[in-house]
């Protein structure tokens, strides 16, 4: 089995929003919805600004909050360890939508809670995710956690510091931040997903 | 300064027939524990109570169905052939329908009362306790503390005896809804004090609170008030605790639902 993961190096990310348009062509998203989306912070003091683009979306967690609280099981992980929704299961109660930290998910107006699937059609054909493959940075990169062969690694190894999103929450994100813009100087940070 | 490329999912999931499930649920749960209790002692006097009970329940389901975006493809139905015990609305969901064939059977007079409306006693407290049990399991709702796992089933049973004390003889109900006014009351003075002891994001909630104070002073002084007049004037201290017990339920499910991770980093 995999451990499907995804690294964004925000030190590369320019905020062009090539993936999230991916995203939505790729997916077919509704209008006025979002898988991804892109937050925008500017930091700093003059003359020592900068601004920080992060792409954000499902970030397919270890420990995923919004699987639990399914009352159908339409939210499930994969034993590849995507967190994916049965839409024929869903009964649109939004409990998942509650659960999530991230503000990951929406309900899709055909009446089912939706999200990043990391594109698992895609990666069923041996293909990176739509966002992986537009970025014109080449930031984003996919692969399997347990694959030693994998390009995570090198790149994990590389990075200055590694982050996920509010480690607090205990989830595990199985999507890190490398070299965050806003954490330059501080202690590099373990992640849980890489011990 | 923090802007967006596309938005995240932080607008409100719940609406205002959330609100009202929230409502009915409570008159569901409250009226069929309440029948539970008192079916106990004499079976044979509860049947109006009963069929008041299961007419909650159709409602409350009736609501459900019909405010659902996934109304007309039924997927309910995998609510009963799944088996997912972490997940509060799984247990609310067999919660009401086991209440519905008991009260049923009760209200019909088929079978042995008693045993029903001891099963009744169960059930329904699982439909009193669900609504608060599938708001606190929400650890990215700070404002949806543990508290509520309190709060919610007491205020649902106060919420159930403001309608009973006008249905039924007032020296029966109001002693209940006084002492189910006075834990409202006791639960709700304590909420804040929880959202202040809690970490950074709750926190952050407590902030969002002292912007909703008001409404809990007017629920709070709502709540005193039924536990005040509930021997005196139990049909006014029925409208004080229906009154209070919904505003506050209602602050606390609509203002936790919005996302505090969408402005913060």
């Amino acid at each position: 089995m995999a451990r499907y993961a995804m690294l964004i190096d925000l030190a590369a990310c320019v905020g062009c929003a090539a993936c999230a348009a991916a995203c939505v062509l790729e997916n077919e998203v509704p209008p006025g919805h979002n898988r991804l989306w892109i937050r925008q912070r500017e930091l700093g003091t003059f003359p020592d600004l900068t601004v920080e683009y992060r792409p954000e979306q499902c970030l397919h967690c270890e420990h995923p909050p919004c699987v639990p609280v399914c009352p159908t099981g339409a939210s499930h992980q994969t034993e590849d360890g995507l967190v994916l929704v049965k839409a024929e299961r869903c009964i649109a109660c939004a409990a998942c939508i509650a659960a999530c930290p991230y503000d990951a998910r929406f309900m899709n107006p055909a009446g089912y809670a939706d999200k990043c699937t990391f594109c698992e059609h895609r990666i069923a054909r041996g293909e990176d995710p739509a966002c992986v493959e537009t970025c014109p940075t080449g930031c984003r990169v996919f692969g399997d956690l347990d694959d030693p062969a994998s390009p995570l690694h090198a790149w994990i190894a590389a990075a200055e510091r590694v982050d996920v999103l509010r480690p607090e929450m205990g989830t595990a994100p199985k999507l890190l931040y490398l070299n965050t813009p806003s954490k330059r100087g501080l202690a590099r940070q373990e992640s849980e997903v890489e011990s | 300064m923090t802007t967006f490329y596309g938005l995240p999912g932080a607008e409100a999931f719940w609406h205002w027939t959330t609100l009202v499930h929230f409502l009915l649920v409570a008159l569901a749960g409250g009226t069929a524990f309440y029948t539970a209790v008192l079916g106990i002692r004499r079976p044979d006097a509860v049947r109006g109570l009963a069929w008041l009970a299961l007419a909650f329940i159709v409602l409350d389901l009736f609501m459900l169905w019909a405010e659902s975006p996934a109304r007309f493809r039924f997927s309910h139905v995998w609510l009963f052939l799944s088996f997912e015990p972490a997940s509060a609305i799984w247990w609310g969901a067999w919660g009401l329908a086991t209440s519905a064939l008991m009260l049923l059977l009760l209200a019909l007079g088929l079978g042995p009362a008693r045993l029903w409306a001891g099963l009744l006693a169960l059930s329904s407290s699982v439909v009193l306790a669900y609504p608060g049990y599938a708001l606190a399991a929400n650890a990215a709702r700070p404002l949806w503390d543990h508290l509520l796992l309190a709060f919610f089933p007491a205020s649902g049973l106060l919420l159930a005896l403001a309608v009973l004390v006008w249905l039924r003889p007032a020296e029966e109900a109001a002693p209940w809804l006084q002492v189910a006014a006075l834990a409202s009351l006791a639960l709700a003075a304590l909420y804040p004090v929880a959202l202040a002891s809690g970490g950074a994001d709750a926190r952050l909630a407590l902030v969002l609170w002292l912007r909703g104070w008001g409404w809990f002073l007017l629920g709070g002084g709502l709540l005193f008030l039924a536990a005040f007049l509930a021997r005196r004037a139990p049909a006014l201290a029925g409208a004080c605790a229906l009154a209070g017990a919904f505003v506050l339920r209602s602050w606390i499910v609509e203002q936790g639902q919005h996302s505090l991770f969408v402005h913060g980093f």
